[in-house]
Parts: structure tokens; C-alpha cells; sequence
């Protein structure tokens, strides 16, 4: 069974102005505020307006104070900041009701927020041409239990205890967008009780 | 895979709709119903000419939901190679015609939250079978449809009683245009724009909407090429170690297939990539009149889609 | 000479499954040759020989009835099995029509389809089934289309939304998968989809199956082989039950081997839909133990070969490493090292 190396795996590049937009839309998460912040200096740069740009984003202990002060005065048309990701999600749905064609999303922060954000957008039919991502933060992920379907949160490891039915589950790249997580496969179902270290691999 | 599997049809009925377009009703020989298709399809009809055969796609405009028939329009395109000719000049009631399995290369998103389409002229038979389709479902959808009036009514007026207010008829003229970028510009998010239609009115359609911020994968146009006469020029295809002369008035690819070698195609019109073929030696340019091969894949000169682009000058070698 | 069909196989518990003389000499071995790797060895989906599994486009055998009540057995256990995307409706009356006009035109005596305009009437005498319903209205279905006809069905079944030049699976019923789960991976495009698969996106087997499978003609299907190894005629290894089917891995000895060891091949077809211009994935599998299948000696001297030279990836992927050895030993008497003349077909 392949762990490590599938192409399923989302492949994040840094967050650059797509200027075939008309509005501009920035989402991020705890220390997503250093590229957001990047990515609102090169629209600047490149000419999109101020008034074209939205940013949400949700502080965390990852992200210092210095960076909730960033993104309190970021240089957007609105700034929305909130407290836990569950409200700015909210939030988010809202905003893409209301929203028109000629949209983009930028979303900046750690996997399994974006996973959490795009699966939203998904259902607004964003495309994935309308989308960028930069991964930063903590690369704990989300994981999926294959046999119980609960989600594991904050995985640092390669192995780890199904909160649900509390198997014991290896990790692999394996990822669905629809359910924003990896998926988690028993370890120990061959030979009972025979598991590799466990080791700390997504920090 | 080369040629698709044609089989017979009956043309039962031929109706003048403008002074250009002809409309053919099509049923199958041996009585059966026709194959299914979903709406954006086209077939290939394969016309026996006295001293050649043309094989041109035409969309189907007929509903998916009545299989019974299938319904074609044809432009009457004298400057042409003589397809659109032959079907408005030498095909009759009760002749029979062979055709291939409908393809679709137009199809509607079906994950779309909204479908604007845009049609023009005879451009309107692309589309007019996926509003049939989206007739049955429960996503919104309009049609914005330009007619020089009033050559197209019978169109028009069929339209409009199968969709209602949800199809908007435009007179082309200065007065009555469609506000092509005012339609485009506030429309929802998950929205999909289609337009089949003259080549300006396409233009302005993938122009407008991406001034207004789309992105490609919301966008869907089909244009197909006539393959555009030119200067006879000769081939020599490597693998069947054949020479062909191709005439002004015929395709690459159909002087390709006049020779006996078995090509494979799809759309015959330029779009779908399935014909393109390696150019191993050429003297002179290759005319490319594709909307599939990248610019920088026309200038290489090493690729040629068969079934539109041609060659002038004296020698031209491909990997067939 | 058609199937006799049995009434009584599991593949599970007591495992009651066997091959008659007849189904193992039509059984699809997959080796051509000596050695395998991947390849992009799609073919047309045309008639085979008379009793060949290719004789028809959706091959009925002598596991029918025992395949179709597994399939019931996992549905109710897990539901989501079976899954379809509300877009995916006229793509659901595709896969029904197409399966209802073979299965009735191939097989008269056991399956029979008329239909009065959209008045459709479906008689199918192995399980005792029928219906009257109207084609394109779901509500006079017992079920969806595809649920409906896919459990009257062997082999598994993948409906793909064509977008934007890619593939995305968003329906199917899933419930003899080896190793892959349909839920998991509902929604993916093509090539995430297949990314578990190792060694074959580095030799690009997937661009270039995409790129075929994205101008597949309706009425031209195609098919492939393929092939992983069972422990047990087991025909639900999903990711979800393997608690329960992982230690069948370790259950292996050199003394149980030639009837625990099974090599399943999938027929894999591929069907144009037209109505919904989607793509329907079949896999269609057989099993056949190491002992069935070394009544031909030229399958044994084969497989011996190509087991022992399989490349490591594919040992780990196909979930072999822990019996792997105990099969090659025990075909390994059987295999004189002869030549074996090409192709699968017994000589």
C-alpha cells in the first residue's frame, strides 16, 4: 500500500495576484497572514485596486500579535477578523451567495483549514482555475478513518488513534478535497498488535 | 481508433428555412429509434458525391428526449469545398445518407449553477439541443439569441414556445443588440456562458466575460472551421507509403481518405485534437486553420490537424 | 454451452466458490507473457469468441447469483456503496439502458426487457426481479436507476462526469473493490483518483489514458485487464472492512497456499454514455484459486514466472509481500522451465 507519494496530494504554490479577476477575495488562517500580506502588496503592484479586495481571516496562537495587528490594518477594501475558523466559514458562505462571476479565492494557512475553506467554494462551483492556495502553518492534517468515516484533527503523526473507534491508523498522502482529509487505513489489521514507531512526521 | 461506424439514414423531410439554411429531418433506414445523444452533439454525415465524398459535422438541433429522428441544419457555404452544396443541392426526400454515432465537444457543465447562452444565426442549432436538456432540469438557464431578421422566425418561434421568457430573440441590427457585456458582468458565481455563433459574435462573448473577470472553465464555445479551400498541394504519407493530391476544394483529410488510408477524426472541424498528425518533412508552410494546436505547436511546424490545415509549397511528408 | 448457474456460492464466512471446468478455461489469465508491467494495453470492447467472458459486452457467468447476493450483503451493512451525485441522474437512465438492452438481447433465457414508448418492463428470472417502470421517472423505480440495475449486475460500476478535459468520479457502486474506496475517492478527477497506483504516472500511463478516454466515441467501448491477488474468494476487499480481511494476509501457509491464494482479474470496460455524455468504468472480476488455476500448465509454468520476477512496488501495492513466496514455492515444482507460446489462451 502506498503511504508516502501519491498524486492525489494537492500541490500549493505561493500566492500571486490573478489579475484576470475583478474581485479579489483573501482567506487566511493564523500565519496565512505573512503571504496574504505579500500577495496584497504585489496586487498593488500590479494595479488591482484596494476596493477589489476582501480579506478574511481568523488569528490563531501560530500567529503572533504583531501579525493580528497586520491583518486589523490590511490593506483591503473590508477586513473581517474573527475568532475561530468556524465563524469566519460562516462568514465565507455568505459572502459567495452574494458574490458575481469574475471572482477569485486566495486562501493562506495551514492544509486543513483551506481544505475546510475550499470545500465551500466547491459548492459555489469555484473551479479550480479560480482558486490559489499556499500552504503555511502547522502541516497537521486532517485525517479520515476509512472504516468508521470519523475525522481525526491536528495529526502530527504517522500513526495515529482513531478518535472515533480508536483504531490505530497509518496516515497516507491519499487526499479528498470532498472531505478535506487524508485518509487513515488500519495499521494492524494483518497481524494484530504489530505496529511500526510512531514517529512525529507532519510538523 | 480511425473511422467511427457509420450506419443509414432516411432523410424524411427537407424544409427551406432561410434563403441559406436548409433544415433535414433524418431517420433510421432500417426503422429503429435513433441512438441517444446529449445536447452540443454533432454527427458526421457522409455524403457520396459523384466523383468524391464529403463528410461534414453538423450539430443536432432535435430534442434528446424525442429519438425518433434527428434534425440537422445546413448553411449553404458556396465558397466552400462543396458538402454544404451537395446536401442543399443533391440531397432529396427519401435519399439515403450515412452517419456516425453523435460526439460532443459543446457540452453543458453539469455542475454549473446557472447556464447564459448566447447563439447566433445558425449557431443556434448547437445550442438549441441543450436547452432541451436543461428544459428537464432544475438550474436556471437563458437564452440570448441573435436573428437577421426575419430569415430565422421559424427558429425563433419554435423557441420561444418550447422556453418561454427564458429566451430573448434579438433583431441584428444597430437598434436591437445584445448587451453581450452587460449580461456577462453581474451574473452569480457558479455561472457558465456558451456561445456558438459567427466568429465576431464569439469574439465578443469570450471577450466581454473575461473582461469581466471569468475564468476559462465557466467558458464554452464551439466553432467549427469549414475547411477553407486553398491551392492543391501534394503529401506523401510515410507509413502507407502513399502519394496524395490534395485539390483546392478538398480537405487534407478528405484527400487523405479518398486514398484509401484510414485517418482517425472526431470533429472535422478543427477542435478536438483526435486527427493531429506529425509532420516529418515539409517544403514550404503549413497553413494552419486549427483552434486546437498551441501557437507555439503551429510554429514548430511538426504538428497539422488534417481535417482543416493544409500546406502550400512543394513537398510535405506525414507520419500516416 | 451456457453457464449452469450455482445457487449457493458465498464469498465470505464459509467461502463456498469454485470454478467448473468450464469457467476456468475461459478464465481471463492476464499474462501474455513471461513477465508484467504496466501498459496502456486498452483494446476495443468487441465480441470475442463463443464462451469467451468477451463473447458479450457485460459477461453473465456461473457466479451470478452468489455475486449479486454479496453485493446485497455489503449494501446493507454499508450503504454508501453505493453513491451518486444529484447531477448524475441522466447518467443513471445511461448505465440502466445499457445494461437492461444487453443483458436481455445476450441473454434471453435469463433476462427480458420490453418497453411500450418509456413504459419499460424488466424481467429477470435468476433473482426473481420485475418491474414495470417509466424510463427517465426515478419515482417508479424501487431505486435509483443505477442502484436498481447495478445490483442485478457482476462487477463493479464507475459513472465519470466529463469537465474541463478531465474525468470525476461522481457515482457508482462499489462493493468488490480490491483495496480502493469508492467513497473516499468520490469526486476525484482521473489522475487523483489513480493516485495510489505507483510506477505508472512516472511512465505516464495516466496522461495518455485520459487523453484517449476523453474522445471515446459512444457505441466504441474499450476494455483492459487487470489483475491483483485475494486471500480466499473474497470479492469485498474494500479499504473500509479490511479489519476484517487484513489477517487473511497472514493466514497464508506453504501447506494452504494453493487454495487460499487467488488471482482475481478485473475486466475493466469503458463505455461512451449518450445521453449524459459521462463515462461508465465497469469492472467486472474473477477469481480463480492457485490450484484451479494450474490445471493448465501453461498458466502455471506463466504465473510462476511472473510472480517471482514481479517488480517490489507492485509486490507491496497488490498487497502480496506476506504470501507472495509461499505461492511462487508451491507453483515452483510445476514449471520445467519450458517455453510458453504467447498470449493467455491455454495451449
Amino acid at each position: 500500500m502506498l503511504i508516502r507519494g501519491i498524486k492525489s496530494k494537492p500541490v500549493y504554490t505561493p500566492l500571486a495576484p490573478d489579475l484576470g479577476g475583478r474581485t479579489h477575495l483573501l482567506v487566511g488562517f493564523g500565519v496565512g497572514a505573512e503571504p496574504l500580506t505579500r500577495l496584497m502588496a504585489d496586487c498593488t503592484l500590479a494595479g488591482v485596486t484596494k476596493a477589489s479586495r476582501r480579506l478574511l481571516y481568523v488569528t490563531d496562537k501560530s500567529a503572533s500579535m504583531a501579525m493580528h495587528e497586520m491583518m486589523r490594518h490590511a490593506d483591503a477594501g473590508e477586513v473581517q477578523l474573527f475568532k475561530d475558523s468556524a465563524s469566519l466559514l460562516s462568514e465565507f458562505e455568505t459572502i459567495l451567495k452574494a458574490s458575481i462571476m469574475g471572482t477569485r479565492l486566495y486562501v493562506a494557512g495551514p492544509e486543513a483549514f483551506m481544505g475546510l475553506v475550499m470545500r465551500i467554494a466547491a459548492r459555489f462551483n469555484l473551479n479550480r482555475d479560480e482558486i490559489r492556495a499556499e500552504e503555511c502553518g502547522s502541516p497537521a492534517r486532517r485525517v479520515h478513518c476509512i472504516h468508521c468515516r470519523a475525522a481525526t484533527e491536528d495529526v502530527t503523526t504517522n500513526i495515529v488513534q482513531c478518535v472515533d473507534c480508536q483504531r490505530w491508523l497509518v496516515v497516507r498522502d491519499h487526499y479528498s478535497r470532498r472531505l478535506a482529509a487524508y485518509m487513515g487505513v488500519m495499521i494492524d489489521a494483518e497481524v494484530p498488535g504489530e505496529l511500526p514507531p510512531i514517529e512525529e512526521v507532519f510538523v | 481508433m480511425s473511422h467511427s461506424h457509420t450506419f443509414a439514414v432516411t432523410v424524411t423531410a427537407i424544409t427551406q428555412v432561410t434563403p441559406l439554411i436548409k433544415h433535414f429531418v433524418l431517420k433510421a433506414a432500417d426503422g429503429a429509434q435513433m441512438p441517444s445523444f446529449s445536447g452540443g452533439s454533432h454527427v458526421v454525415v457522409v455524403m457520396k458525391g459523384a466523383t468524391r465524398v464529403y463528410r461534414n459535422p453538423y450539430s443536432l438541433l432535435s430534442s434528446p428526449n424525442d429519438l425518433s429522428a434527428y434534425e440537422i441544419a445546413v448553411r449553404r457555404a458556396d465558397q466552400s469545398r462543396g458538402g454544404s452544396v451537395f446536401m442543399h443541392d443533391h440531397v432529396t426526400v427519401g435519399m439515403t445518407l450515412q452517419i456516425a454515432h453523435p460526439v460532443n465537444l459543446f457540452q453543458l457543465d453539469k455542475l454549473a449553477l446557472k447556464h447564459v447562452l448566447f447563439a447566433g444565426g445558425v449557431g443556434i442549432t448547437a445550442i438549441a439541443a441543450q436547452l432541451e436538456d436543461l428544459k428537464m432540469g432544475a438550474v436556471p438557464y437563458e437564452l440570448h439569441y441573435s436573428v437577421r431578421a426575419p430569415d430565422h422566425a421559424a427558429f425563433a418561434d419554435r423557441l420561444l414556445a418550447r422556453h418561454g421568457d427564458r429566451v430573448r430573440i434579438y433583431h441584428d441590427s444597430a437598434e436591437h443588440r445584445i448587451d453581450i457585456e452587460g449580461l456577462v458582468a453581474a451574473q452569480p458565481l457558479g455561472t457558465h456562458v456558451y456561445v456558438c455563433g459567427p466568429t465576431p459574435m464569439i469574439g465578443r462573448v469570450l471577450a466581454s466575460a473575461r473582461a469581466a473577470g471569468w475564468a476559462e472553465s465557466h467558458i464554452h464555445w464551439e466553432q467549427f472551421s469549414a475547411p477553407p479551400v486553398g491551392d492543391p498541394f501534394d503529401v506523401f504519407l510515410k507509413k502507407s507509403n502513399v502519394k496524395v493530391s490534395v485539390l483546392p476544394d478538398q480537405s487534407l483529410l478528405e484527400a487523405i481518405e479518398d486514398a484509401g488510408v484510414d485517418a482517425p477524426y472526431l470533429c472535422r472541424g478543427g477542435v478536438c485534437g483526435e486527427c493531429k498528425c506529425r509532420v516529418l518533412e515539409v517544403d514550404g508552410v503549413l497553413v494552419h486553420n486549427d483552434h486546437y494546436l498551441s501557437p507555439e505547436e503551429k510554429a514548430s511546424g511538426t504538428l497539422i490537424m488534417p481535417c482543416v490545415s493544409r500546406a502550400h509549397g512543394k513537398n510535405l511528408v506525414l507520419d500516416l | 454451452m451456457s453457464a449452469v448457474f450455482k445457487t449457493d456460492e458465498t464469498f465470505r464466512d464459509d467461502f463456498k466458490y469454485s470454478n467448473s471446468p468450464r469457467a476456468i478455461r475461459r478464465f481471463p489469465l492476464p499474462f501474455v507473457e513471461d513477465k508484467y508491467m504496466y501498459s496502456v494495453n486498452i483494446e476495443p470492447h468487441v465480441p470475442g469468441p463463443k464462451d469467451s467472458i468477451t463473447e458479450f459486452q457485460f459477461d453473465v457467468d456461473e457466479h451470478y447469483i452468489g455475486e449479486c447476493r454479496d453485493r446485497e450483503i455489503v449494501l446493507k451493512e454499508d450503504p454508501l456503496r453505493y453513491q451518486a451525485l444529484p447531477h448524475m441522474m441522466s447518467a443513471q437512465w445511461d448505465v440502466l439502458e445499457l445494461l437492461m438492452n444487453h443483458m436481455s438481447k445476450d441473454y434471453p433465457e435469463q433476462f427480458s426487457l420490453s418497453k411500450q414508448g418509456n413504459r419499460w418492463s424488466w424481467h429477470n428470472k435468476l433473482l426473481n426481479i420485475k418491474n414495470e417502470f417509466t424510463f427517465g421517472d426515478p419515482s417508479t423505480l424501487p431505486r435509483e436507476p443505477l442502484d436498481y440495475i447495478t445490483r442485478q449486475a457482476q462487477g463493479d460500476f464507475v459513472v465519470m462526469d466529463q469537465r474541463d478535459g478531465d474525468f470525476y468520479i461522481e457515482a457508482g457502486m462499489v462493493t468488490t473493490p480490491a483495496d480502493w474506496s469508492m467513497d473516499f475517492d468520490m469526486g476525484m478527477s482521473f489522475k487523483e483518483w489513480h493516485g495510489p497506483v505507483p510506477l505508472a504516472h512516472e511512465l505516464n500511463v495516466f496522461d495518455r489514458a485520459l487523453k484517449f478516454l476523453l474522445n471515446l466515441r459512444i457505441n466504441e467501448p474499450v476494455r483492459r485487464l487487470n489483475w491483483t491477488m485475494t486471500v480466499n474468494p473474497r470479492l469485498d476487499t474494500s479499504p473500509e472492512f479490511y479489519p476484517r480481511w487484513g489477517s487473511d494476509r497472514a493466514s497464508v501457509t506453504a501447506d494452504n497456499v494453493a487454495d487460499k491464494a487467488h488471482i482475481r482479474v478485473e475486466l475493466q470496460g469503458l463505455w461512451r454514455l449518450p445521453r449524459s455524455n459521462a463515462m461508465l468504468f465497469g469492472i467486472r472480476c474473477y477469481l480463480i484459486s492457485i490450484r484451479e488455476l494450474a490445471t493448465i500448465p501453461k498458466w502455471a509454468r506463466r504465473t510462476h514466472r511472473t510472480l517471482r520476477d514481479l517488480h517490489p512496488a507492485l509486490v507491496d501495492y497488490k498487497g502480496l509481500t506476506r504470501y507472495r513466496d509461499h505461492v511462487v514455492n508451491w507453483l515452483a515444482p510445476l514449471d520445467d522451465g519450458s517455453p510458453t507460446t504467447s498470449g493467455n489462451a491455454p495451449e
